[in-house]
């Protein structure tokens, strides 16, 4: 039994204003309810990371690193490193918050209150602990840290997390489409403003201005438009008669529209596999070429495009600002990739 | 200065009925007032709203009931110094085009289907609705049943077959998908979002002329509530929070009263969007239904959805139930647009969130 005293944290402590948001609860306690990992990850908080911009700018970006990981994606990869699990395995991430408190909530799988990384819920992590959680449901998700949100996420402190079926990859869901080349899109929009902020910026009541975002660049997995036309990161290439999985993540803070310059199917929604056997109230979405498909912040979407011919088919990601619905940017909230069939 | 009601914080929360009937009437008479409003924000900020109160005066934004195909007359009777109106968007009749100061105006109509409603005063759009005047009208239906007998929030003639199955799935059938009890009626939340801009506030207090158009270019807001709360309130709130044991679903009623989207999230289970409004206002059933555990909720948009009450699927086989970790398990639901967790600029998240409680892994047995 792990010695845990619940009252220490959000779990069973007195819940009051000044611990929902200035003053949160911050431990590092053993996981109740631990049984042992099929599989484990370390993510270790790191700040001060850059992104040159395509005008030349270096935009901070904190994120999590992967200690284990001689780190082919560099010391401070943004996105964070993939976390990627099968169906039913029991996982564990480790947090390795280091100067700061910090949490990483698992968004979209559904765990226990304590692994969910909520801090006024449960607590904040100022040293290291050990989120669990078994995944039953394949698909796309991501982790962040949940931790004065508002700034932590934008500043970068998220990554892909995606379940594969027990087949493995290859195939979306058991039952479900099969595809040939997988793309991780993590979408993104970024307020350089926001970047000389402190990491609890906001929390004790000062205005933070955390109301007013506005975004000057706009990046697919690390990527800056316009780069994302051509960088192999984002480009996607493959065969026709291949069938291309897109996982698309909205980790920016606008309402994106995107058009596929292909036919293109809806499989997969926040994780949960369209038209499944346990789910007969959903089926797979056409999307035809052009077709606006909408998504919200933190939705995603597993799409499935299917090339007959070659050539080369775009791909839009329109960025629309939450209040006026006006595109980003005085208009230029867009980024574009590419599908290049061969 | 005019005479003003105030709101203090923490007194927003009620969400009753006003059932005022006339026997003299045919139709039933639901009476809201407008007044002018100082209501205090959750961080002790003061501003100006309008707000419709019911029953004597004592509730804002009351929530109104009706059984479908009911004749209502809305009877709005306006204190402020200026005209204002009242629509329901997406119900034919139910509009009430301008209340003189100090005057009285009435529409009657029939309520419409079964689901979830908008009420607010449509002058100077959105100028009006988001200085305070809105809130939510609830439709009984008069036949709710799915062909397999379960009770549903909405009109059996309007039923698809996709929402009616997820219904027929929930119930005490050891093969049911969200096996437990039925969704039972009443058994629901209304999370009624909006954004406030004290600039906005205070240009409607001073009566300098609100211009629709221009509201839409400068809009900037700096507080956010979901039932009239903000925060550590909303999650505090049993009007607003949802509780109950695995295996008792609940329908959530999410509208969007301001001009902001909205990207509610929440944490725990996903839910299942049932319905929905088209551009006019229109209900939509849902013939295909999604699950999600992020939703878009653009302005005016009114969603139902179902919160299943399933056990928290991704916590590992050998550790449920929680043998060490106690009860209620405590879940969040936020807005990820996170901006919309801020008060005033800073808080976090003192902004569009709260709580939903996992009572325990089975129900009580002599909740039956």
């Amino acid at each position: 039994m792990a010695d845990i005293d619940f009252t220490r944290t959000g779990v069973s402590g007195e819940a009051t204003y000044d611990n929902f948001s200035c003053n949160v609860w911050s431990e590092n306690p053993p996981t109740p309810d631990r049984v042992p990992a099929d599989i484990t990850f370390e993510r270790q908080v790191y700040s001060s990371g850059r992104v040159t911009m395509p005008d030349g700018r270096r935009v901070e970006m904190w994120g999590f690193r992967d200690p284990l990981s001689s780190g082919a994606d560099g010391d401070k990869p943004f996105p964070s490193p993939l976390i990627r699990v099968r169906q039913g395995q029991v996982v564990h991430t480790i947090l390795r918050s280091g100067k700061a408190t910090h949490t990483i909530h698992h968004h979209g799988l559904d765990p226990s209150t304590f692994n969910d990384g909520v801090g006024h819920l449960s607590f904040e992590v100022s040293a290291d602990y050990t989120y669990q959680f078994s995944p039953h449901s394949p698909g796309t998700y991501f982790y962040h840290c949940h931790k004065n949100t508002v700034l932590h996420f934008e500043m970068g402190m998220y990554g892909p997390l995606i379940v594969d079926p027990p087949e493995g990859p290859g195939t979306l869901f058991s039952g479900g489409p099969r595809y040939d080349v997988e793309a991780i899109w993590a979408i993104d929009d970024v307020d350089p403003t926001w970047r000389t902020l402190n990491a609890d910026a906001g929390l004790c009541g000062e205005d933070a201005r955390l109301d007013r975002f506005r975004p000057h660049y706009f990046l697919i997995s690390g990527v800056p438009a316009p780069r994302t036309l051509t960088d192999p990161r984002v480009v996607v290439r493959a065969r026709a008669g291949q069938a291309v999985l897109l996982r698309l993540i909205n980790a920016s803070y606008s309402v994106l529209r995107m058009t596929f310059g292909l036919d293109a199917t809806v499989f997969g929604v926040d994780g949960r596999g369209l038209g499944r056997p346990n789910s007969p109230w959903s089926r797979p979405i056409p999307i035809p070429a052009g077709r606006v498909l909408e998504m919200s912040p933190a939705q995603r979407i597993d799409v499935i495009v299917r090339p007959t011919r070659t050539g080369t088919f775009p791909v839009r990601m329109v960025f629309h600002d939450w209040v006026t619905d006006a595109i980003q940017n005085a208009g230029q909230g867009v980024a574009e990739t590419r599908i290049i069939v061969s | 200065m005019n005479r003003r009601m105030f709101l203090g914080y923490g007194a927003a929360a009620a969400a009753i009925a006003p059932t005022i009937a006339t026997a003299q009437t045919p139709a039933r008479v639901i009476d809201l007032t407008i007044e002018p409003t100082d209501v205090e924000l959750i961080d002790g900020r003061i501003v100006f709203q309008w707000i419709f109160y019911g029953d004597q005066q004592t509730v804002p934004r009351p929530v109104v009931r009706a059984r479908e195909g009911e004749l209502l007359t809305i009877r709005v009777r306006n204190n402020a110094p200026e005209a204002h109106a009242f629509a329901l968007p997406g119900v034919p009749g139910a509009e009430i085009p301008a209340i003189p100061p100090g005057g009285v105006g009435m529409a009657t109509f029939a309520a419409p289907a079964g689901g979830t409603y908008l009420y607010l005063d449509p002058l100077h759009a959105p100028a009006h609705r988001l200085v305070g005047l809105h809130g939510v009208f609830v439709s009984e239906p008069a036949g709710n049943a799915t062909p397999g007998g379960a009770a549903t929030p909405f009109a059996r003639t309007r039923l698809t077959p996709a929402v009616a199955a997820v219904f027929d799935a929930c119930g005490p059938d050891a093969a049911a998908r969200f096996h437990g009890d039925p969704w039972r009626p009443g058994r629901e939340k209304i999370w009624l979002f909006t954004q406030i801009d004290p600039a906005l506030c205070a240009q409607a207090e001073l009566r300098q002329p609100l211009d629709g158009a221009r509201v839409r270019q400068t809009f900037a807001p700096r507080y956010f509530t979901i039932n009239g709360l903000s925060g550590f309130d909303a999650s505090e709130d049993a009007a607003t929070k949802p509780k109950g044991y695995v295996g008792q679903p609940l329908l959530l009623r999410t509208v969007n009263a301001g001009m902001a989207t909205h990207a509610p999230h929440i944490h725990g289970n996903h839910v299942l969007e049932l319905s929905g409004v088209d551009a006019n206002g229109r209900q939509i059933i849902q013939d295909n239904v999604i699950e999600r555990d992020t939703w878009l909720l653009r302005a005016l948009d009114r969603k139902d959805l179902l919160l299943p009450f399933e056990p928290p699927q991704d916590i590992p086989a050998a550790a449920w139930p929680p043998r060490e970790e106690p009860f209620p398990l405590r879940y969040a639901m936020h807005c990820h647009i996170e901006m919309s967790q801020t008060a005033g600029g800073g808080n976090y998240p003192q902004g569009i969130t709260t709580h939903w409680e996992l009572l325990g892994p089975t129900r009580p047995t002599q909740q039956g």
